[in-house]
């Protein structure tokens, strides 16, 4: 500690510490929500929607609850004494108001849009997505400063994200990203699939590849320097521009090549989208296993060998299962990596949720984007969250053992 | 198992300024010779109209491409340096925890769902993707510029207190300076990534290198896809290259 801290300190004010951040997150949340429009309507798909403000989105009255809840929060907040209690009582704020948004959506297509005109539709406005965002943002400073555990949160989130998904499949009809939704059921479901399958496919092969590679590079260092020098020279260049460029000598290879081609070997589609994932998954595989292999402590391996261990019961028993959690962090940020670029691949016709993401902005259909957008975020949200807690779980049981 | 002795990656050779040098110069080679090139593209689409992209010649596409990503990084390096500053002093303390979690959870965001969810907020053109590249950019400074400065060692801080410097003057002379390798490990994974992620602004109509790769996967022509792809990937492996020899000169300015 530097010695300036441990002087006592002095003034009036010095006992009145309150949250800033969540005093802070609070004041944002109140300007956004009456300085912003809250939901905008607009009659179809293509033009461009009409922002209302929250007094006439959600009435008065609605604006006046959100804003008490807010309210609520950073008296909580400012409060000098910062008891446990009183986070929880916070925590509880920002999960009501997360928990009451949709329901405030209901009250706006209940007022605004026509139910005569089949095609009007809701728009979320920027008020909503900043109000949540900021919400999340506190939740999660809230989770620090209750140190609760990442399953209690996780679950929690997943409760908020089923009453949401509940009300726009119940009542929110007039939603603009449930009407994108309906018309295109059946593609939404297969994109996930194509989505999920081409990231599954491409972190399995890259890990069993990944894997082999850094033990070649552990038997035979010459290996090492080039290795790495040939994987951080692919991780450098551009998605797009790999993607592109294997275009070329695969629709080369499926022309001149009957057996290729009959493998169903294209220039465009999921062969190129692929061997670009796999390259790019490669580094953080080969790199973490390459590391975490080194990283066992030479006393431990010694100690084995002073038990009788041979060299392959050595590696097997006492080398991977160490190594474990920093090869789960390869496999980690792999897994998100890839969710994000698989997006990208479906320029190069791969299929996929970016489909929708880049149709959307071809036809300038905001919705249709946010629909592609919005699962890739949550998936790799998801992908971080439980291979992280896996790894996390890991790195206990090896510390009881 | 015998290994030979590791070469010290730190080390620093002027030699090594020629590997970025190599690249820049292939990079203004391909940008102005591409023109040129049209009996090797002929090859690789024998059937389109014309081999060359034309829409815009490949200096100005550079041009464009150079100006978001550098305007992006302009943001990016300072915001991110005073956030990341900010919250590892005393009085910016409260926002430590939030912010560390935040720098390492955005990581998690795809560049292509962050620019889509741009797109929505401020309409198409240049303005979302630099936007786009500025949110995306700044996580990784923040993140490295705190993990930089809680690595400096408190007895260090102590003693240069103890010197009678100031607050000021241990952040500019002491803390910065010994962050500096890792922040600047993280101002280079921001710019890489978004000369990638620029790229993708051509399919939100901000005109650049990613022009020529979109054009030609639309209109199945081999030519423009590597033509662009070329341009690209040669500008990210100069400025990746740049920032290798940086880091390696100020690590052993450090060592």
């Amino acid at each position: 500690m530097p010695l300036k801290d441990a002087l006592p300190t002095q003034g009036r004010f010095s006992q009145w510490r309150p949250n800033w951040v969540i005093l802070t997150l609070g004041l944002a949340m109140l300007a956004a929500v009456w300085g912003l429009p809250t939901v905008s309507v607009a009659a179809n798909r293509i033009v461009s929607g009409t922002g209302y403000p929250v007094w006439q989105a959600l009435s008065w009255g609605g604006g006046a609850l959100a804003s008490l809840i807010i309210l609520a929060m950073m008296v909580l907040a400012s409060h000098p004494e910062r008891t446990r209690l009183s986070y929880v009582a916070q925590f509880a704020a920002m999960v009501l108001l997360l928990l009451l948004m949709p329901f405030g959506l209901m009250a706006a297509s209940h007022w605004l849009v026509d139910a005569s005109q089949p095609q009007a539709r809701l728009g979320i406005g920027p008020a909503y997505w900043v109000v949540m965002f900021l919400a999340l943002l506190g939740l999660i400073e809230l989770r620090l400063r209750l140190s609760l555990a990442r399953g209690w949160m996780a679950l929690l989130l997943i409760g908020i994200g089923a009453v949401w998904l509940g009300c726009a499949a119940l009542w929110l009809d007039s939603l603009a990203l449930v009407q994108e939704f309906q018309v295109r059921e059946a593609q939404f479901y297969q994109a996930i699939r194509q989505h999920l399958a081409l990231v599954t496919i491409a972190v399995s092969v890259s890990i069993v590849l990944g894997m082999g590679i850094a033990l070649l590079m552990r038997r035979f260092y010459r290996l090492q320097r080039g290795g790495f020098a040939l994987l951080n020279f692919f991780q450098t260049v551009p998605s797009l521009a790999l993607f592109g460029l294997l275009l070329a000598p695969l629709a080369w290879l499926s022309a001149n090549v009957p057996f290729a081609a009959q493998l169903g070997i294209k220039g465009i589609g999921w062969t190129p989208a692929l061997i670009a994932l796999i390259i790019y998954s490669l580094l953080p595989i080969v790199r973490n296993t390459y590391v975490a292999l080194e990283a066992v402590s030479p006393d431990v391996l010694d100690a084995a060998t002073g038990m009788g261990m041979r060299t392959s019961q050595r590696f097997w028993q006492v080398r991977v299962p160490l190594a474990l959690p920093i090869l789960l962090e390869g496999v980690r940020i792999t897994m998100v990596q890839a969710i994000g670029l698989t997006a990208v691949a479906a320029l190069i016709g791969a299929g996929g949720l970016g489909a929708f993401i880049f149709q959307g902005l071809g036809q300038a259909a905001m919705d249709m984007v946010l629909l592609g957008a919005l699962p890739i975020l949550v998936m790799a949200l998801a992908a971080d969250a439980g291979i992280g807690a896996l790894a996390a779980q890991l790195r206990r049981g090896a510390a009881y053992d | 198992m015998s290994r030979k002795p590791q070469p010290s990656l730190s080390t620093y050779h002027p030699a090594q300024l020629l590997v970025p040098v190599i690249w820049v110069v292939l990079l203004a080679l391909a940008v102005v010779a591409m023109p040129a090139t049209e009996a090797v593209f002929r090859w690789l689409a024998p059937d389109a109209r014309q081999v060359i992209y034309q829409r815009a010649d490949f200096i100005t596409l550079l041009g464009r491409h150079l100006f978001v990503v550098g305007v992006a990084a302009l943001f990016t390096v300072s915001v991110g340096l005073l956030a990341g500053v900010a919250v590892t002093r005393q009085w910016g303390r409260d926002f430590l925890p939030l912010a560390t979690q935040v720098a390492s959870m955005g990581q998690t965001f795809p560049p292509v769902a962050v620019l889509a969810l741009a797109v929505p907020a401020l309409g198409f053109g240049t303005l979302p993707i630099i936007v786009a590249l500025v949110l995306y950019g700044l996580l990784p400074i923040v993140r490295n510029t705190i993990a930089g400065l809680k690595d400096v060692d408190l007895a260090t801080i102590s003693s240069a207190r103890g010197m009678g410097m100031t607050d000021g003057q241990i952040l500019r002379q002491v803390e910065l300076p010994l962050a500096a390798p890792v922040i600047l490990a993280g101002v280079r994974t921001s710019i890489t990534i978004n000369i990638a992620t620029a790229a993708l602004g051509s399919t939100v109509g901000a005109s650049n290198l990613g022009d020529p790769i979109i054009a030609g996967i639309i209109n199945t022509n081999m030519a423009y896809v590597v033509q662009g792809a070329l341009v690209i990937a040669l500008l990210a492996l100069s400025v990746d290259s740049f920032f290798e020899v940086l880091q390696r000169r100020l690590r052993s300015h450090t060592a």
